[in-house]
């Protein structure tokens, strides 16, 4: 038994010694707390983070918060205790975590957030692409899309939205919603999908198509909702182009369905973008530096930071996908994450 | 009371939920636009299929006096390892099979044994070790919901195998092949339950386990029996799953199991063990997909849905206690 402790007792103490110059190295731990990991984009962010910010010499740990906001108040809670370089938020819910980015910044932990604005509380960088406008570039494809088939901006429009208790579909529904009130002769049959969950998004294509034969264009918050909708059209006899179809978050499974003409136009949130652009500037941001207001080339892309009431925001912008630029390696649901390496604001 | 009054109100009181249903599909109809139509009411039978199949899993648990939480993460994991294989986009491999009809059968296989598998682990858990049903099957709805996570990665498979989608495409009697499945397994599980001494013997175990022993039955062995069928019953909801969204996430059924539950309440079943019957949880089903439905077509917030399928299992167990005064009244 004794032997056995030893034994163990040595392994840790080489592993702990095999850990040491890995931290040396290491510009510091930068915490990232995720809402959950059952959702592509999730998922993708935290790979494309990981990857950025070990190019730039941080190490990066992720906590999932399996989308519950009491979760995510705790292990702001404990990542406050253990001192990190940084804490990058992708907040469950967006004001209840005002409270934890408050302690966090108290204690001297710069707070990022991430993909998720919070704007009632000041936190020390923001990389959005800005759900708002997501919402506003699919209204502009729905108009394209409206008008090519039926001569003006008409028609009927149902829009699957994700849970409705989650900030992020109900703003894209906002942005989209606000830039549609133009177009009168637009019916928008607005109906969620608790809990994001593909199988109740296929049933409600289904219902509605059921109830309105006459749908022209449906619109879903996510792109796995639109693979259950396609299966519904499937079901129903439809073949791809029969209803014009449209999704956000640039997920693999979008980009998938746009080849295979179910799928008309995907509305990307520039993953890749907004995660270099955290690591791009997460040396002022451990180092409480000023951000300078301007435009900075991210990845390729125009990403503009603002000084805003909540701080430093970087917005950079979503675009849309259709069968002509689909294979662009840009798009993150490419999976092909860029070849070159990010480098340090200075 | 005549004979005749007293039949009529047996027949009432045996088959309440169905009279239910019929209420509510008569109110909707009559209120809600479109709602009225066979398309409509195929819809509902449709999306009823993958909860009604988890739901004979969980009542036979249920009747048998135990409690089985984890059929939905093992409907997801079934799902998942379906998509993976058999999927051609996403995270699926893609696997091919010759001839491909050969798909159905083996993904069919998979999905069921796997459930079995996470089924009789649970069984021996609860029964050889005497452990709580209920902490058990909490246990495994988190851990198999984490494999369903770490195989996955987050990630989805799709484009499911044009042999197995067929069962979702294709249409008899105005059904999805998919539905009929559901319809059948309603069938044969609500005869297994009252015509075979299997059956009779968990209705025995729910209603009074030691006596059951007592009487020479072999409690532990049904016992085993019924959680691997639970599994293996929600490998098969998941496999539907799978097939009706032509793949999986790894979200998917995420809530199922409270529907499941609130299923079997609406249907009669009791939670203490030893009462109820299979027609009576397809009927609660029936009754949850016609309100989801109706709540679809009007437009409603989905919060409504919950606060709605709350009440409804509320209204499910008053109406039970209703139903059994009366029934002590009559005897």
């Amino acid at each position: 038994m004794k032997r056995l402790f030893l034994t163990l007792l040595g392994l840790v103490a080489l592993g702990l010694a095999t850990l040491a110059p890995a931290f040396a190295q290491s510009k510091g731990t930068v915490y990232y707390l995720v809402p959950t990991l059952l959702d592509e984009f999730q998922t993708g962010s935290v790979s494309a983070l990981e990857m950025f910010l070990k190019q730039v010499g941080y190490e990066m740990k992720t906590l999932n918060a399996d989308n519950k906001t009491d979760a995510q108040q705790s292990q702001m809670n404990d990542v406050i205790a253990l001192k990190p370089a940084a804490i990058i938020l992708a907040a469950v819910d967006f004001n209840a975590l005002k409270p934890s980015v408050e302690a966090a910044r108290a204690a001297g932990i710069p707070v990022v957030e991430f993909d998720r604005q919070i704007t009632s509380t000041p936190s020390d960088f923001t990389s959005v692409a800005g759900t708002v406008e997501i919402g506003h570039i699919a209204a502009e494809q729905a108009e394209k899309l409206l008008t090519a088939k039926n001569g003006s901006p008409k028609g009927k429009i149902l829009q699957v939205l994700g849970d409705p208790a989650d900030p992020y579909t109900l703003d894209i529904q906002k942005g989209f919603e606000e830039k549609m009130k133009a177009f009168p002769d637009v019916t928008i049959i607005s109906v969620p999908a608790t809990a994001w969950a593909a199988d109740v998004a296929g049933t409600i294509v289904a219902d509605q198509l059921t109830a309105n034969p006459d749908i022209d264009l449906i619109f879903s918050h996510a792109a796995h909702l639109s693979v259950a909708g396609v299966a519904s059209l499937e079901a129903a006899g439809k073949k791809p182009g029969d209803i014009m179809m449209m999704s956000s978050n640039g997920a693999p499974v979008g980009l998938d369905l746009i080849r295979k003409g179910w799928l008309n136009v995907e509305v990307e949130q520039p993953l890749y973008a907004q995660a270099a652009a955290v690591a791009m500037f997460m040396d002022k941001v451990a180092n409480k530096q000023e951000i300078k207001p301007g435009e900075y080339d991210v990845l390729g892309l125009k990403g503009v930071v603002t000084k805003e009431a909540w701080g430093p925001n970087i917005k950079i912008p979503g675009a849309a996908i259709t069968k002509d630029n689909v294979d662009d390696p840009a798009f993150w649901g490419n999976l092909k994450p860029p070849a070159g390496t990010v480098k340090p604001i200075e | 009371m005549s004979p005749r009054k007293r039949r009529l109100l047996e027949l009432v009181l045996d088959n309440l939920v169905w009279f239910m249903l019929l209420f509510v599909l008569a109110v909707f109809s009559l209120t809600v636009p479109n709602y009225f139509q066979l398309g409509i009411f195929a819809n509902i039978i449709e999306a009823s299929s993958v909860l009604g199949v988890m739901s004979i899993g969980l009542a036979l648990v249920v009747i048998a006096g135990h409690m089985d939480l984890s059929v939905e993460s093992v409907a997801a994991l079934s799902a998942m390892l379906v998509g993976i294989l058999f999927c051609s986009a996403g995270i699926g491999i893609g696997l091919e099979l010759h001839p491909a009809w050969l798909a159905v059968p083996v993904s069919l296989a998979l999905a069921v044994g796997v459930g079995a598998l996470v089924g009789s682990l649970n069984g021996l858990l609860v029964v050889r070790l005497g452990m709580n049903a209920f902490i058990i099957t909490l246990a495994s709805y988190i851990w198999v919901r984490g494999i369903v996570l770490a195989i996955s990665g987050g990630r989805s498979a799709q484009d499911l195998a044009p042999a197995i989608r067929w069962l979702g495409i294709q249409r008899l009697l105005g059904l999805p092949v998919t539905a009929w499945i559901a319809i059948l397994c309603f069938v044969v599980f609500s005869l297994i339950l009252a015509k075979t001494p299997f059956g009779r013997h968990l209705v025995m175990i729910g209603g009074n386990e030691t006596a059951t022993f007592r009487a020479g039955i072999r409690v532990n062995r049904n016992l085993v029996i019924v959680f691997v069928l639970a599994g293996a019953i929600a490998g098969l909801s998941g496999w539907l799953l799978a097939i009706r969204t032509s793949g999986a996430t790894a979200n998917l059924g995420i809530g199922l199991l409270f529907n499941a539950f609130a299923a079997v309440v609406i249907g009669g079943v009791s939670l203490k063990g030893g009462v109820g019957a299979l027609p009576g949880v397809y009927a609660g089903v029936l009754l949850l997909a016609a309100i989801n439905t109706a709540i679809n077509l009007m437009g409603l917030p989905a919060n409504f849905t919950q606060v709605i399928h709350g009440l409804l299992v509320l209204a499910a167990v008053l109406l039970d206690t209703l139903k059994q005064s009366i029934r002590q009244r009559l005897a």
